[in-house]
């Protein structure tokens, strides 16, 4: 599938990738506040954020122009609204709303292309995010796979069946969809009720431990200050010289 | 529909981002209550299905097909509670993984479809939800949940300045109805097949039954009405708002908010004003939420 690659790209051994989860999160933040806020020299400050994007992603070696186009997925979207405020007569809001929600989807994708899920959503936890929030959390991404190919399964076995996929409404598909669903809610339940059993025989009790503690050093506290300034300075200058 | 960043003004996304962090925290609390800690597990593979329950797609007409949305379905499988912790965390997945909207507008889509949704969805269950309007409740919950969500968003878009011509409007809101009532359809044809497959599946509309919950599913729907009355009589949202107010032309107003316009006014407005502003706000956010988390946690202790 498609965002697999996200996820091996996250599991790098640069310095970029070493970092502690939080010192990529902090500075996120701030850059997708700035970059939300601004109004004057947006152009300018956007420009100044995508060059601050390429620099973090040339230092973890990930390939920029893949990068690029995946975070093009939030483009279909916006383009329709960018048209609607054109149609409007509102170019200049359009413009903007393209650009900063395309370059706000670049900048968290960078920090999740660096970031294993699991140790950015302890990051998370660290910076207090309720803990049962992104215990479920975690564990829809652990099972997104393997219930989606199940659902894959079952398609394809329908369609070996010879499911034709109508394109006009019958009560029969409906109905026999719905009940594929339904199958499929019964399997993801009961799979559910397996994989705690086996979790409760390891020995957990409602919270994932991780082998590896996470360290907040020197570095990484230089490393989101510079990187946070950095932003703040860049916008409050291009403001001035627009 | 889910909102990326950049979309919303400020006031807007901080507002919803604050408001959904303690609700979140609630929901978060009141499922864990429920059950023990096999909910975590329950809960995290149940949001996986609801994502690959995308792949499933529904004959809905010519040429088209949908597919279901499922906010209303967990509520009345899993409970309104873990159905609304369960769509933060798909949200969650989405923004971060997918690209699939924004992370500061993380709080407004949490809002809308996590909580608004479920809620509404949640309502017509737990009032009619057992005897002969059952069928009708179930078809209505899904339709419902569908309906908060949209309308939520398009008055938080309309809120936010964003010009959207009479005709667009119109047409959105014939889409928005068609697949509001294909999400009812569908929600209650699965609920259907899993009663034939399993009937304990579907929880009964008293079972964990509040007070609480009943009047919060009602303030979902009556806000979300209110959103959409107070965006469709302020046609350029808070533009107009903050020219009444006098805070675009600068007028001194007459309630000085600390963080109006996210420009910290107590500052000489300035280069560096905007900045410290927003910082200020995140932190303000931030420290929000640990104290109402605090508090929370010390009144359940006592």
């Amino acid at each position: 599938m498609h965002h697999i690659v996200l996820d091996r790209w996250s599991r790098g051994g640069t310095a970029f990738h070493q970092l502690d989860p939080r010192a990529k999160i902090v500075p996120l933040l701030v850059l997708l506040i700035a970059l939300a806020t601004a109004q004057r020299g947006l152009a300018a400050f956007s420009c100044a954020a995508l060059a601050l994007i390429v620099a973090a992603l040339l230092t973890a070696r990930i390939p920029i122009a893949a990068a690029f186009a995946r975070a093009a997925i939030v483009l279909p979207f916006t383009l329709v609204f960018a048209l609607t405020c054109w149609l409007s007569g509102d170019l200049a809001r359009g413009e903007a709303m393209a650009v900063k929600s395309y370059v706000s989807a670049l900048a968290v994708l960078t920090v999740v292309a660096t970031t294993p899920l699991p140790s950015l959503l302890r990051g998370l936890e660290l910076l207090r995010i309720p803990s049962f929030l992104l215990t479920v959390t975690q564990f829809v991404y652990r099972y997104l796979f393997v219930i989606s190919e199940e659902g894959q399964h079952m398609s394809k076995a329908a369609a070996a069946r010879g499911a034709a996929e109508r394109h006009w409404f019958s009560p029969s598909a409906f109905r026999a969809a719905a009940g594929a669903l339904g199958v499929l809610f019964a399997r993801s339940y009961g799979r559910a009720a397996g994989i705690h059993d086996a979790m409760l025989a390891r020995g957990f009790h409602g919270h994932i431990h991780t082998l590896s503690r996470l360290r907040f050093r020197a570095r990484d506290a230089a490393f989101a200050s510079a990187v946070s300034l950095a932003v703040v300075a860049l916008r409050l200058a291009l403001e001035r010289i627009a | 529909m889910h909102i990326p960043d950049g979309f919303l003004a400020t006031p807007v996304w901080a507002a919803l981002d604050i408001a959904a962090a303690p609700a979140v925290g609630y929901m978060a609390r009141r499922a864990q209550r429920g059950f023990d800690d096999a909910k975590a597990p329950l809960l995290g593979v149940m949001g996986a299905f609801v994502f690959a329950a995308q792949m499933i797609n529904f004959p809905v007409g010519v040429g088209a097909s949908d597919h279901l949305v499922g906010g209303a379905l967990l509520a009345y499988t899993l409970g309104p509670a873990a159905a609304s912790v369960t769509m933060t965390a798909i949200l969650a997945i989405q923004a971060l993984v997918f690209q699939d909207g924004g992370i500061l507008a993380l709080g407004a889509n949490t809002v809308n479809m996590a909580i608004l949704g479920v809620l509404a969805g949640y309502l017509p269950f737990y009032l009619w939800g057992q005897g002969r309007g059952r069928k009708a409740a179930i078809f209505a919950g899904g339709a419902l949940s569908a309906l908060v969500c949209a309308v939520m968003a398009v008055s938080e878009l309309l809120l936010s300045g964003v010009r959207v011509s009479m005709s667009i409007l119109s047409v959105s809101a014939a889409v928005f109805l068609v697949s509001a009532i294909l999400e009812g359809a569908i929600t209650l044809a699965v609920i259907e097949a899993l009663e034939n497959i399993q009937p304990g599946f579907v929880k009964k509309p008293g079972e964990g039954r509040s007070f609480a919950l009943g009047a919060a599913a009602l303030a979902a729907l009556v806000l979300s009405t209110v959103g959409v009355l107070f965006a469709s009589t302020a046609p350029d949202g808070l533009a107009w708002l903050s020219e009444k107010a006098g805070v675009s032309s600068r007028a001194k107003s007459l309630v000085a908010t600390p963080l109006a316009d996210y420009q910290a006014q107590f500052l000489p407005a300035g280069w560096h004003a905007k900045a410290l502003a927003g910082l200020a706000g995140l932190a303000a956010v931030y420290a929000a939420c640990i104290a109402i988390g605090r508090l929370v946690a010390r009144k359940r202790s006592a």
